[in-house]
């Protein structure tokens, strides 16, 4: 402290470079600021001023307010509750397997034995694959005739069926695509918990005799509360703006079996220009991912 | 102890064969880009099928190969002005007391929540007005909304670390702010500052949805451009795969050099968040 009085003064506090100096971290935090207003707070805020309009890219110059009408629109849309199920059923079903399936693939990579840094870096590949290369893969893959999957499913004699033109089946294989790189991501943050957790509570649990469910359950999961809280909180909100697995996948498909509210707004508002619309639905995308992570706070994030 | 033997012995196991899982798609793309265009394509599908190079002749000589410029152009500049921007507010955040840092830390949590389908439309009305629609700038603009916060949150982490009392001392002896941050603090977070830059390469080397709406003739990455092999009716699979390699293989040694880097890099947000 004594430190931050003395130095400006040996500096010739009058100087423009001094009174930078003075300011400095103000003035290196305020351009960024400035910046992250410009490029997300002001279109956000636009964003939820345009449901209240009609505004349409093609029709830019006779836009006007026109209240709450979009979302009575949206209320009537019979699209609107399957596009929210649609949502609900890829977060909540991405976000429980990733974990569930992610946790037990950290606890295997949680060990120390030869070869285990290889494996650990090995599984991060699939996380920095560009989603875009992923999604083509597996819609290759999932094709019906030609792809690998139906192949290997025959060879063993089990049905092979249209997996990404089934209404029923195109969700589950979206999921199932997603979890490829999920899983992978829910273990890499979950191993970074677990080997965190005190070797010293571990070994005092076990001279007490507690046995190795018991040690998992009362003394790592409570350890790895706070980061398995982020990590569930950051895979669903990541699997709100999930794009490249459904769009290239299925197209939103077949019919819109498979259409969230990402790729509704995205079809809304720049494939059929009906901005103001698809502002509307953004407004429900964003009340569906702050009551999603404040669940999430509730369950995992909250003090007890 | 033949008991623990054996638990070692059922891990490998079962982590090779994860590894196995993990391998599937790597090895369709690889198969197949070295695929003639009807083996590539037939019905039931051919695992392994005669060698060719011609997919890679075809990508290296039509308008992907520009593309891939492209990508290399917005790639690096995304990245010079995330550092630029993100490593001295990183530094602000993690040495406190500023006018705006309860703001700050808040607002990088806000960004991080609301997805980037939300700020797109108002950011396309925008650079249509501005005339930043199919311009680097324009794309390098809008990748910073989705990785600026990031930058600025781990860089934070990275700065937290490095003890206070070292750049107090440089001040001590004289030393200006700006200069024990520059001489004294950011030496000892280049590792850091490198993992950042990597992460947001790799990011920015990867985005598919901006430069959908935001790019156009001139400067389409080659996310974008990889699709263009799904025709009208056929898609060209072997090209796809040969186009999709081109894009993989850079991030996949990058991801395997550095793998200890990356991995604490992926994690240290979410462990101090």
């Amino acid at each position: 402290m004594q430190a931050n009085r003395q130095a400006p003064a040996s500096r010739g506090g009058l100087s423009l470079f001094g009174a930078f100096d003075r300011h400095f971290l103000v003035g290196v935090a305020w351009p960024s600021l400035v910046l992250m207003l410009a490029i997300t707070a002001v279109p956000f805020i636009l964003t939820i001023a345009l449901a209240f309009t009609n505004y349409d890219l093609i029709l830019s110059q006779n836009w006007k307010f026109i209240g709450l009408d979009n979302f009575g629109q949206l209320l009537a849309d019979p699209q609107m509750p399957v596009v929210v199920f649609n949502t609900a059923y890829l977060v909540i079903a991405t976000t429980v397997l990733d974990t569930l399936v992610g946790l037990a693939l950290a606890i295997l990579m949680e060990a120390s034995f030869r070869g285990v840094g290889l494996i650990r870096s090995l599984y991060l590949l699939p996380i920095m694959t560009a989603p875009i290369i992923v999604a083509l893969t597996w819609r290759a893959m999932f094709n019906d005739e030609a792809g690998w999957i139906n192949y290997f499913l025959g060879l063993v004699g089990l049905p092979q069926p249209v997996w990404l033109g089934d209404p029923i089946l195109a969700m589950p294989t979206v999921i199932i695509s997603d979890m490829w790189t999920g899983v992978c991501f829910q273990a890499v943050l979950l191993l970074a918990g677990l080997l965190a957790v005190s070797k010293e509570l571990k070994e005092a649990a076990v001279t007490d005799g507690a046995n190795r469910w018991q040690v998992f359950r009362h003394v790592t999961l409570p350890s790895i509360r706070p980061i398995l809280f982020v990590a569930v909180l950051l895979k669903a909100i990541d699997e709100f703006r999930k794009f490249e697995g459904i769009q290239i996948l299925t197209t939103g498909g077949p019919g819109i079996a498979t259409t969230t509210l990402n790729l509704q707004i995205y079809d809304t508002g720049l494939f059929y220009d009906q901005v103001g619309y698809a502002a509307a639905y953004g407004v429900l995308m964003i009340g569906m991912i702050a009551l999603t992570a404040g669940g999430i706070w509730y369950f995992l994030g909250r003090n007890r | 102890m033949r008991t623990s033997r054996r638990i070692t012995v059922l891990r490998t196991v079962f982590l090779i064969g994860g590894l196995g899982l993990v391998a599937i798609p790597f090895v369709w793309i690889l198969l197949t880009a070295f695929k003639f265009p009807v083996d590539a394509a037939s019905v039931p599908p051919e695992i392994f099928s005669p060698f060719t190079w011609s997919n890679f002749t075809q990508v290296f000589n039509g308008e992907y190969l520009q593309s891939v410029g492209n990508s290399v152009i917005i790639t690096v500049g995304t990245t010079v002005a995330t550092l630029a921007f993100g490593v001295p507010a990183g530094y602000a955040l993690a040495r406190g007391k500023f006018f705006g840092r309860r703001f700050l830390g808040a607002f990088l949590l806000f960004s991080r929540m609301v997805p980037p389908v939300i700020f797109i439309i108002p950011l396309f009305l925008f650079f249509h007005e501005l005339g930043l629609i199919d311009s680097f700038l324009g794309l390098i603009l809008a990748y910073l909304s989705g990785l600026l916060p990031f930058t600025i949150w781990l860089c934070a982490s990275y700065f937290a670390d490095i003890p206070q009392e070292l750049e107090d001392a440089a001040r001590v002896d004289g030393c200006s702010r700006f200069q024990a941050f520059l001489r004294v603090a950011l030496p000892l977070a280049i590792p850091g500052v490198i993992t950042v830059g990597m992460l947001i390469a790799i990011a920015a080397w990867s985005e598919y949805f901006i430069p959908l709406l935001l790019a156009g003739p001139y400067t389409t990455p080659a996310t974008v451009g990889l699709v263009n092999f799904i025709g009208v009716d056929t898609i060209n699979w072997g090209a796809m795969a040969a186009a999709a390699l081109v894009l993989a293989v850079p991030v996949f040694f990058v991801t395997l050099l550095a793998q200890r880097g990356l991995l604490r890099g992926l994690t240290a947000g979410a462990i101090k968040g």
